[in-house]
């Protein structure tokens, strides 16, 4: 089958809507300034900021001033609306929508964690990755359905991969898919505590890069199966020839010297697409432009391309790095240059790296027939995606086969994990992921394998106890007071990725976040790609731990709070 | 100062269960193969120098030089606490 692209919304601190970005990337105009709306007193690190107040995003989304939206959100609708106007897209009732976001409504979490008993109800209510998906799906809906994948910064690219998979199934015809993500004091002081962010403008693959600047925005994108679009009449950007995601298994915030989880999802796009590595024009790298990112992501371009590496080039330096909206905006950016034939320029580039292929450093014009997007993610999650400019073929089946449950270990008290962790890996562990640990390995030696092919996990809070911890610290102490250790540790994707550093697991990995549906919407996707014959195995995870404080605002709300260690082996 | 103390703030800082202020040889390399710390491990040392002894240090570099074992810590909360 083919998938076309026929809508696309953005926003970013180049403005809302295509028009703007496409005009600021070919003036090479960065988005890139002082924040002015994230309350911050460090006002020395520049912010990629969407320059309106959440009461201006309202007033022009149509909605009251008192409507209760986290900002994620907020930007997700702007963008959402633009891509399915875009496609002329109207009844999206058999169309799935899949969003990736990590920070949620942790904005309005932040806000009111000081006077948290009094907000116990807009707290549990607007915080999690999957409430701030149905505040944006309330608002367009209804859909023909709503998930919520949250792999820290490469989840908006894995959002369209599923969508993709969706597709080729047969599930749809048309779905929209991509992610959204504010700017938060929880993460952007978190970023600080990490000694990653800049407090110059970012400069992705130059020589004297010293971090990233943060940005925010969403992007979504309308994929069609080819039939459909062209049934229609439908404008088509481009198509999707491939992708890849892969695990690089190292640490939960570096990526390893060689970029194996960068390399071997790039490879995977290529593969899957049946296209050579010679015939990519155009490369928009991940390029956060922190030192190691960007020295480890050439070095698995290198593996991959030679030498001389095709064209490429960070669109960070005009965006800044919009997180969990990252993927998707890179996405539609390479769309709008696929479509009007350039390559945009890696700014700010002041001395290039030694010994390398300079990235371009100047608006290019050029054809573009094969762009490939790469996105990675903290606990090394790592994806990739080939685009096309004519026809690209994939493979489909009829729906999704039975998959046997080869193993099922569900604990509801705790067990010894000594066996399985080193004091020195448990100590940055809470109770609930020591117990993780234990459910993965005695499901994967009760169903006798050894290395799983996905690593697909559940969670509806993530790690409630390091968020929690951290808020606390944010509150109580201030802005200079997080732990890098909590915070890096914080992320949705910690247990998957934990368990893949553990096992070595270098295949897909991914986590979905959508409430009560999370667990379900994992095995969906495990079963979805083992019908496709993407993967042969998968251990599916469901995660979510005990935390007092919250346990108490759930009470105070008198919502049901289902804390779940489990651990299930699917297999062909 | 006193290392036995600021060893068992680094053991409450890193967390490091079944290591006791004893383990810890007071010229001995903590990062690298002594302790087995890494990158995260100096960041919390950041924060510990701030919370506890109202020490900013400037960047990576400089930390790479003070967290070289507990006796150059020592040595430099010495000669910079403001607290």
């Amino acid at each position: 089958m083919r998938i076309a692209i026929t809508g696309i919304g953005i926003v970013s601190a180049l403005g809302i809507g295509k028009e703007a970005t496409l005009d600021a990337l070919l003036r090479e105009q960065s988005g890139i300034a002082a924040p002015v709306i994230l309350a911050t007193k460090h006002r020395e690190c520049p912010v990629g900021e969407v320059r309106l107040s959440d009461d201006d995003l309202k007033e022009r989304l149509g909605l009251t001033k008192d409507a209760l939206l986290p900002r994620t959100s907020l930007l997700g609708l702007a963008a959402a609306r633009e891509a399915l106007a875009d496609a002329k897209v109207s009844d999206t009732q058999a169309v799935p929508f899949i969003n990736g976001t990590t920070v949620g409504g942790m904005d309005m979490t932040e806000q009111r964690w000081r006077e948290r008993e009094m907000y116990a109800e807009t707290i549990v209510t607007h915080h999690t990755a999957g409430a701030s998906t149905e505040a944006i799906a309330g608002q367009i809906g209804p859909f023909a359905l709503q998930q919520t994948i949250s792999t820290a910064c490469s989840s908006a690219l894995n959002a369209v991969m599923t969508g993709c998979n969706m597709l080729r199934i047969g599930r749809c015809t048309q779905v929209l898919a991509g992610g959204a993500e504010s700017l938060s004091l929880f993460h952007f002081n978190g970023f600080r505590a990490l000694q990653i962010l800049s407090d110059d403008v970012c400069r992705p693959f130059a020589a004297t890069r010293k971090g990233l600047n943060l940005g925010e925005g969403a992007a979504y994108v309308v994929l069609e199966s080819e039939e459909s679009a062209v049934s229609r009449g439908a404008t088509i950007y481009g198509y999707i020839a491939g992708y890849g995601n892969a695990c690089d298994a190292y640490h939960q915030t570096a990526s390893s010297d060689n970029g194996e989880g960068a390399f071997r999802a790039m490879q995977q796009a290529l593969l899957m697409a049946h296209v050579q590595p010679s015939a990519v024009d155009y490369i928009n790298a991940h390029g956060t432009a922190t030192p190691n990112n960007d020295s480890t992501e050439y070095a698995a371009m290198e593996r991959l391309f030679g030498k001389q590496l095709p064209a490429y080039s960070s669109t960070k330096a005009f965006t800044g790095h919009a997180t969990s909206a990252a993927g998707s905006i890179e996405l539609v950016i390479s769309l709008l240059a696929m479509q009007h034939g350039f390559v945009p320029a890696s700014m700010h580039i002041d001395a290039p790296m030694p010994d390398t292929t300079n990235p371009v450093q100047h608006t290019l014009r050029k054809d573009l027939r094969f762009v490939l997007c790469n996105s990675f993610g903290f606990g090394g999650n790592d994806s990739s995606m080939l685009l096309s400019k004519s026809a690209a073929e994939l493979s489909r089946t009829d729906g999704v086969k039975p998959v046997p449950t080869l193993a099922d270990v569900c604990l509801s008290e705790a067990v010894d994990y000594k066996q399985y962790i080193s004091p020195m890996q448990a100590r940055r562990l809470t109770p609930a992921l020591r117990q993780l640990v234990v459910a993965a390995r005695q499901a994967l030696e009760q169903a006798h394998i050894e290395m799983p092919d996905a690593i697909i996990t559940a969670t509806d809070l993530g790690c409630i106890c390091y968020s929690v911890g951290l808020l606390n610290q944010l509150t109580d102490e201030g802005e200079d007071s997080l732990s890098p250790t909590l915070f890096m540790q914080s992320t949705h994707n910690t247990p998957s990725s934990l368990i893949a550093i553990l096992l070595h697991a270098h295949g897909y990995n991914c986590t979905y976040s959508h409430g009560a549906q999370s667990y379900d919407q994992a095995m969906d996707d495990a079963r979805r790609q083992i019908s496709l014959g993407l993967i042969g195995t998968a251990l599916v995870l469901a995660f979510d731990e005990e935390d007092v404080t919250w346990q108490a605002l759930m009470q105070q709300a008198g919502k049901q709070y289902a804390p779940i260690i489990r651990a299930t082996v699917l297999g062909a | 100062m006193d290392k036995t103390l600021l060893k068992q703030q680094i053991i409450e800082a890193l967390n490091l269960e079944d290591i006791t202020p004893a383990d810890i040889q007071d010229d001995a390399p903590l990062f690298g193969e002594g302790l087995g710390l890494d990158s995260i491990d100096a960041l919390e040392l950041f924060v510990l120098l701030d919370k506890q002894y109202g020490i900013k240090l400037q960047n990576k570099e400089e930390g790479k030089q003070v967290f070289r074992s507990v006796d150059t810590m020592a040595e430099y909360i010495d000669a910079h606490r403001t607290k």
